[in-house]
């Protein structure tokens, strides 16, 4: 994409113009879309993205830029244009003159597909897809079912004036299955969407048949639900997808993104008690072939494995080198960004509470009135007051410990560092699952996951 | 090469191999500047540019793109292209008969401006949020441009181009008094970056989140609901794809055979102008070349059109209404340009709750069902007037409900681009479920 001299006069030019740290982030991305409706081909696309992305350091002051034209003249162009944008400029560092040694590192392999894009054709894709179709219509009341696949390939280099000189390949696959009931009460749907750090042998590792038989289930399920109840009550969150809860009103909170702008309420409260002794929270980026992991994050950084909260007390925060700066907390690989068209900022991996020791039967029992949130949708959050809100897509009413009929319309609302002094038990069945998050740096891949958890009180939105 | 020159070439090559072809290609550009703590924090500076096309070879339609542009990657564009439209099960699609198009600046002068002048307009939104003392912390105070250029080009004649674009200003604050935190945002875009005032857009910043502070729980039970353009823009964004004849077709919307049918309160109008003075995503003609004009949603609450595209437009026999949308990345769909919520006779404020912003409207709104419960903050309204805030609830319903319990419309328009680009005024709706303490 890059070649090493480019890179190093590029890197060189921008400390010239007096920049204190200077990055290129180089990319190609094909990737391919496919959308079926009944199993009918609707739209395929494939495209290849390409682009660089420049940052400059001064001080704590950002300048980026990003451009499709990665000749070395206009890279050169661009760095000059950031610099007078910056003003003040004309200051000339020695530091401009000296060659760059960059140690060189490649990924390992550690997420690797195992059978290639190429392995298999696009009709072989439809034919493994329509195992979810089949499995999604579980009644006549299923009437449509449509599926997305998603494959992305991204290849990144990663250098900058320190002397990292980082490749990566990231591979992606997913799909997601809607399936879309109707009787006479109306429409709705149930939703699965598997996805990993593989290539195509993802459809033997997630099985179609038996998410498109979930999805087809949760939609016949909530043609039958009955508006959800009102008010505080305590909630029994489900696992794997659940963990969009913690994500949101946790999560995005121990970012530097907000941290070191201290716009978050966890603002400088490391080695504080945050939330109850149950919760252990953890954002690993190592997970093999987990949706959310990579090698390096997108600053050239190995990823890890960071303990947020251990036994309920803050231990570290997600930090990128921005946030390092700004805070002094050692950066934890946790630079992320959607692609060259943004910055990267601190950005969750594969977030997720670790297993307790309660059984699920135990969660239900003593709940008089309650919900179980089997299921969740997705959510948001306001850092600065920790307000969030996520959507039920399957719950239930819990009478007398006991699950009964299914709701729809569920809203759990409330403020993150309430809810997690109100986890009062914590499940062994921990499992974690793929989803979107939007930030300021753009849509990236993570996975969100806990076990069953019970939390004392939520205030639950609904009609009922 | 340029994007022209690519355009070109694929015309060429798919003229060759016999097959049809439309090219979309847009460049774009960008200025972002973000103040904080009296100086620029983040500048951000970029031109980028990218290629789409869609092709149709035996009634079979394909799409690809790319940003590299060069032979290699333009003819791996064409094959693949080609490849994903074999696919197809489908063979009614086509390439409308194109013409010529014409060149067009919606934008002119708007964004001309030193960049000096520029920072000082984020520096000065920085400095203008904190004279309040209640500002704990300014996330980003921000200007910010983006510029476009779209080309269209196809085999079968369509040409044109048009340049657009706009500028705006955001900040992004935390307010505080005593143990009540509130976060909250103001954005205000235009095409004129004359019209962009540091100071009245932090000013509304500190109204709109200022009144916020010292909410109380609400008692959960059914309000009149008085719904601010922005809350109800937002409300009324993920239940906009129920006009699009896609979605129609494909059996995902519930207005299906709704056409000529009273959905909504009478006193209900919305409409998509392509063409609005003020207009932020204004557009000569649409995605395929198709010219714009105004169409109705709803007229005095009847369903009166849906949006279309050529190809939803030939299958549901009805006319183009210049709506086909696709960006280079993208495939061919349906979608708005600026939807207008008629001004009507004006809400006046008695007894209910005042609806000031929305949360979680991606996630809380189901547009097949039109379910939807969404997290909201507002003001208590008692005695004709909005007596105290109120934090920690809910709204819910459903969207059908909601439209046919409209019973005021507001006067003046406000304009707002987070979940769409479109202008509304306040709108009044009677006996919503509010679920809170």
């Amino acid at each position: 994409m890059l070649n090493e001299s480019t890179a190093e006069r590029l890197i060189a030019h921008a400390l010239a113009r007096g920049a204190d740290f200077a990055e290129v982030y180089a990319e190609r991305t094909k990737s391919r879309n496919l959308r079926l409706l009944d199993l009918e081909v609707q739209e395929a696309t494939s495209g290849i993205e390409r682009g660089a992305g420049i940052r400059l350091f001064f001080g704590t002051q950002v300048v980026y830029a990003y451009t499709n034209d990665l000749s070395e003249a206009n890279l050169l162009e661009v760095t000059d244009t950031l610099a007078r944008l910056k003003g003040g400029g004309g200051r000339v560092d020695a530091r401009g003159a000296g060659g760059l040694d960059f140690r060189k590192t490649a990924p390992a392999g550690l997420h690797a597909p195992e059978r290639p894009f190429e392995a298999h054709d696009k009709r072989w894709r439809i034919e493994r897809l329509a195992e979810a179709d089949a499995a999604a219509r579980v009644g006549p009341e299923i009437r449509k079912v449509q599926i997305y696949l998603i494959e992305r390939d991204q290849e990144v280099l990663v250098a900058n004036s320190e002397g990292v000189w980082n490749t990566d390949r990231r591979v992606r696959t997913r799909y997601m299955v809607t399936a879309i009931a109707e009787n006479e009460r109306g429409l709705q749907t149930g939703f699965a969407g598997p996805g990993l750090s593989v290539g195509l042998e993802l459809f033997d590792l997630e099985p179609p048949a038996e998410h498109g038989r979930a999805a087809g289930e949760q939609a016949r399920t909530l043609l039958g639900a009955k508006p959800a109840p009102a008010g505080p009550m305590p909630v029994v969150i489900g696992n794997a997808f659940g963990g969009v809860i913690f994500h949101e009103a946790l999560g995005h909170l121990l970012e530097t993104t907000s941290v070191a702008r201290k716009t978050s309420v966890l603002t400088d409260k490391l080695g504080e008690k945050i939330a109850s002794d149950v919760v252990t929270y953890v954002d690993d980026g190592t997970l093999p072939h987990a949706w959310g992991s990579s090698e390096y994050d997108d600053e050239g950084a190995p990823t890890e494995r960071t303990v947020l909260i251990e036994k309920g007390v803050l231990k570290s925060y997600m930090v990128d080198r921005w946030g390092s700066l700004m805070t002094g907390y050692r950066p934890t690989g946790s630079g992320r960004r959607q692609d060259y068209t943004y910055a990267p900022t601190s950005r969750m991996r594969n977030t997720f509470i670790e297993a307790g020791d309660a059984s699920i039967e135990s969660l239900f029992e003593g709940i008089e009135f309650g919900l179980y949130a089997k299921k969740m949708g997705g959510g948001q959050v306001k850092p600065g007051s920790g307000e969030y809100n996520f959507a039920v897509q399957e719950g239930y009413v819990i009478r007398n410990g006991r699950v009964e009929e299914p709701v729809k319309g569920a809203m759990l609302v409330g403020k993150g560092p309430e809810s997690i002094q109100r986890i009062v038990a914590v499940a062994a069945d921990r499992k974690n699952a793929p989803g979107m998050c939007g930030s300021l740096s753009g849509s990236i891949p993570v996975e969100v996951g806990q076990p069953h958890l019970l939390i004392s009180e939520i205030v639950v939105g609904g009609e009922g | 090469m340029t994007l022209q020159e690519a355009q070109t070439y694929l015309l060429e090559r798919a003229r060759e191999r016999g097959v049809e072809l439309e090219a979309l290609a847009t460049g774009s550009r960008e200025l972002t500047l973000r103040a904080r703590g009296g100086d620029l924090e983040e500048i951000t500076e970029a031109e980028s540019a990218g290629i789409g096309v869609r092709v149709v070879t035996g009634g079979k339609t394909g799409y690809a793109y790319t940003e590299e542009l060069t032979p290699e990657a333009l003819d791996w564009v064409l094959a693949e292209a080609v490849e994903n439209a074999e696919l197809q099960a489908d063979a009614d699609g086509f390439l409308p008969q194109g013409a010529a198009l014409g060149r067009h600046d919606l934008l002119g002068e708007g964004l001309s401006a030193p960049v000096d002048e520029k920072k000082r307009m984020a520096l000065a939104l920085e400095r203008e949020v904190q004279k309040d003392p209640r500002v704990r912390q300014v996330g980003a105070a921000t200007y910010a441009e983006r510029e476009h250029q779209t080309e269209l080009a196809s085999t079968r004649g369509a040409a044109g181009g048009f340049r657009s674009g706009y500028a705006y200003q955001m900040v992004n604050a935390v307010m505080g008094e005593g143990a009540s935190v509130k976060q909250g945002f103001e954005l205000k875009v235009s095409r004129e970056i004359a019209a962009l005032d540091p100071a009245s857009t932090a000013q509304d910043f500190l109204y709109k989140t200022g009144r916020l502070l010292g909410a109380r729980p609400l008692a959960s039970g059914r309000y009149t609901a008085y719904l601010e353009p922005k809350a109800f823009l937002a409300l009324l964004a993920p239940f906009v794809s129920m006009w699009s004849a896609k979605q129609v077709i494909e059996g995902k919307s519930r207005l299906a055979d709704k056409l000529g049918q009273q959905v909504a309160s009478a006193v209900f109008t919305l409409y998509d102008d392509p063409d609005h003075p003020e207009g932020l995503a204004n557009a000569p003609f649409d995605a395929e070349g198709t010219p714009t004009r105004r169409v109705y949603l709803l007229r005095e609450g009847v369903v009166e059109s849906f949006l279309h595209n050529s190809q939803t437009a030939r299958k549901l026999g009805h006319e183009p209404t210049g709506h086909a949308s696709r960006s280079y990345k993208g495939v061919l769909g349906v979608a708005p340009h600026n939807l207008i919520v008629a001004p009507g006779a004006g809400v006046r404020l008695e007894e209910g709750v005042l609806v000031t912003d929305l949360m979680g409207v991606h996630a809380g709104a189901n547009p097949i069902s039109g379910d939807f419960s969404l997290q909201a903050l507002g003001l208590k309204v008692e005695g004709g007037e909005a007596a105290y805030p109120v934090e920690n609830f809910t709204i819910s319903g459903n969207v059908f409900e909601l439209l046919e319990r409209i019973v005021a419309v507001g006067q003046d328009l406000e304009w707002s681009v987070i979940f769409l680009v479109g202008a509304s005024p306040m709108v009044e709706v009677a006996d919503l479920a509010f679920a809170g303490a």
